[in-house]
């Protein structure tokens, strides 16, 4: 921080406290011994996590949110991957449209998205919502994962691309021997980003959810309107621990400052 | 950051070789383009046949007119504008330094501040409207705190100050981070010679540096002000009814009034709002794009 003038230290050392303060609240929080949520909490006891550990109401949105997290982010890649490649490869017209399209999710507030599958899903008649809740975490995670391996992609050097096609190589060969190696931090960085993004996501997951599908942030919202203990607490601060994880190993894998700071 | 920072920096690409991959790009292209087409713009074309259901099963605006003529929906909309216009200000004047701090900062004291901004970026949205709740409410952390030094108790909770402070909260990383890639970009020599010249720093911070980085605020101030009208969890959770924003009342109508054409009018209306601060953006980008090439 050398550099810097003090008062922006200061300034900055306050504000990070005002981002991670509720963050650290309800951690804190989670440890309580006593039965309601306080901070400070009275004592330290691992009771509710012990609780929570327990108990299908939480362990059952978790493992959906993880499975449904999962899947959003392989079809996001299997969607997002050859899109990015051809973009930048390809001659197209329009191209500017194309990627502003396909990008288009980013703009949109979720509650429309949830809403217009909500109704078409009736519409159609798909009986599972679960093909709706699935679809629309693909919309929300597949333009982090097309803008990552754009960013990637658009920073390599071609000319090894160039240099397999000389050599002989087919189009196919030279996308999974050369380009792919060469791109896999940024999808690996994609897929972290991307299933945060849906481990997180709770609109579209408010409206298509049923009792069998639902997911974390759906189940915390729902038993923090009606019961407010510390039993809440635990879950989030679980949640907290596997976002902080997959952030670690973003950080490790690929560093943060490369996905977030970009301009857009 | 400049090597891998815009895929639009890639267009100056030669020819020849490139042309006979046209076929292929669309091989590549087509499967997210469908998948978007029926799961994006399919669903919003639903949402906007089924506003358009009148009550007599006839087609019309009546959706429309009823949100329209009803000085109740009115004075919500016009709530939710003031809203995401408030918290946007905030998170711009409380965001710019901690961006300019990020951009500036090296090594190690970078690495933290960026985790410390994401990392309740990627906390669930939920989670941290509890962890405000914790704090700001009527016996929370903070009251707590008062008491103890004998001070009054604030009300934080349940009105429209609490769910800014919460709302700024959840968007304040997009602001710093849109603030904090301009000032990543941004030549520094160009400081360096007002300096040089010898202008003293708050005239090189308000002729110089405010003004080439005023792309990554608008940048930000258009996604925040966005996210904060599209949004309900935090409204949802610390504000109550006289606090009502657009798409909280669009949830309430789906799940508690169950009147999906109403709620798929608002939907609409909420859409035509984004729309026109996205198209706003883009005028505005060309503007000073016309301005920059005289």
């Amino acid at each position: 921080m050398s550099g810097l003038p003090r008062s922006l230290v200061v300034y900055t050392v306050v504000m990070a406290l005002f981002l991670i303060a509720p963050v650290v609240v309800v951690v804190v929080a989670a440890f309580t011994a006593g039965d309601f949520i306080m901070f400070p909490p009275s004592g330290f006891s691992l009771r509710w996590f012990d609780k929570v550990l327990g108990d299908p109401e939480f362990i059952t949105p978790l493992w959906n949110s993880v499975r449904l997290g999962v899947m959003a982010t392989l079809i996001s890649s299997l969607l997002a991957i050859p899109a990015a490649l051809s973009l930048i490869r390809g001659i197209l017209p329009g191209r500017r449209w194309i990627e502003a399209f396909l990008l288009s999710p980013l703009s949109l507030p979720t509650i429309i998205l949830a809403v217009g599958l909500l109704f078409f899903t009736a519409r159609l008649g798909i009986g599972d919502s679960f093909v709706s809740l699935l679809a629309g975490h693909v919309i929300i995670t597949v333009p982090y994962m097309l803008r990552t391996v754009l960013g990637v992609y658009a920073g390599m050097n071609r000319e090894i691309e160039d240099a397999a096609r000389v050599l002989g190589a087919d189009r196919w060969r030279t996308a999974w021997y050369v380009t792919l190696p060469i791109i896999r931090p940024g999808v690996m960085a994609g897929a972290i980003f991307a299933f945060l993004m849906s481990f997180d996501e709770v609109a579209v997951a408010l409206l298509l959810t049923t009792a069998d599908t639902t997911t974390l942030p759906v189940s915390i919202l729902s038993y923090l309107v009606y019961n407010y203990d510390p039993a809440v607490a635990a879950i989030s601060t679980i949640q907290i621990a596997i976002v902080v994880v997959a952030l670690l190993i973003l950080e490790r894998a690929f560093g943060i400052r490369n996905v977030m700071l970009t301009s857009h | 950051m400049a090597d891998h920072a815009l895929p639009g920096a890639t267009k100056g690409e030669k020819g020849g070789e490139r042309s006979r991959i046209g076929r292929g790009a669309l091989i590549g292209l087509a499967p997210l383009f469908l998948f978007l087409l029926v799961f994006l713009v399919g669903p919003i074309w639903v949402n906007l046949i089924e506003s358009l259901k009148e009550p007599g099963g006839s087609q019309g605006l009546q959706q429309y007119l009823r949100i329209f003529g009803d000085s109740y929906y009115l004075t919500v909309i016009g709530q939710t504008l003031l809203f995401g216009l408030g918290v946007t200000v905030v998170c711009i004047l409380l965001g710019y330094p901690l961006g300019y701090a990020i951009a500036r900062a090296q090594g190690a004291a970078k690495a933290v501040l960026i985790l410390v901004v994401v990392t309740p970026l990627m906390v669930n949205v939920v989670v941290r409207s509890f962890g405000w709740m914790v704090i700001l409410g009527g016996s929370g952390a903070l009251n707590a705190g008062l008491v103890a030094l004998g001070l009054p108790k604030l009300e934080l909770m349940y009105n429209w100050t609490g769910v800014t402070i919460a709302m700024v909260h959840v968007l304040l990383p997009f602001m710093v981070l849109s603030i904090a890639s301009t000032l990543e970009t941004l030549d520094r020599r160009i400081e360096e010679a007002a300096m040089v010249l010898g202008a003293p720093p708050a005239q090189v911070f308000y002729y110089v540096t405010l003004p080439l980085s005023l792309e990554g605020i608008v940048t930000g101030a258009i996604l925040v002000f966005t996210l904060a009208i599209g949004s309900f969890v935090t409204v949802l959770l610390l504000g109550k009814t006289a606090t009502m924003v657009l798409p909280l009342l669009i949830y309430q109508q789906l799940t508690v009034s169950s009147d999906w054409p109403f709620a798929a009018a608002m939907g609409i209306t909420l859409l035509v709002l984004v729309s026109f601060v996205l198209w706003l953006q883009s005028w505005l980008r060309g503007v000073s794009a016309a301005r920059g090439e005289r």
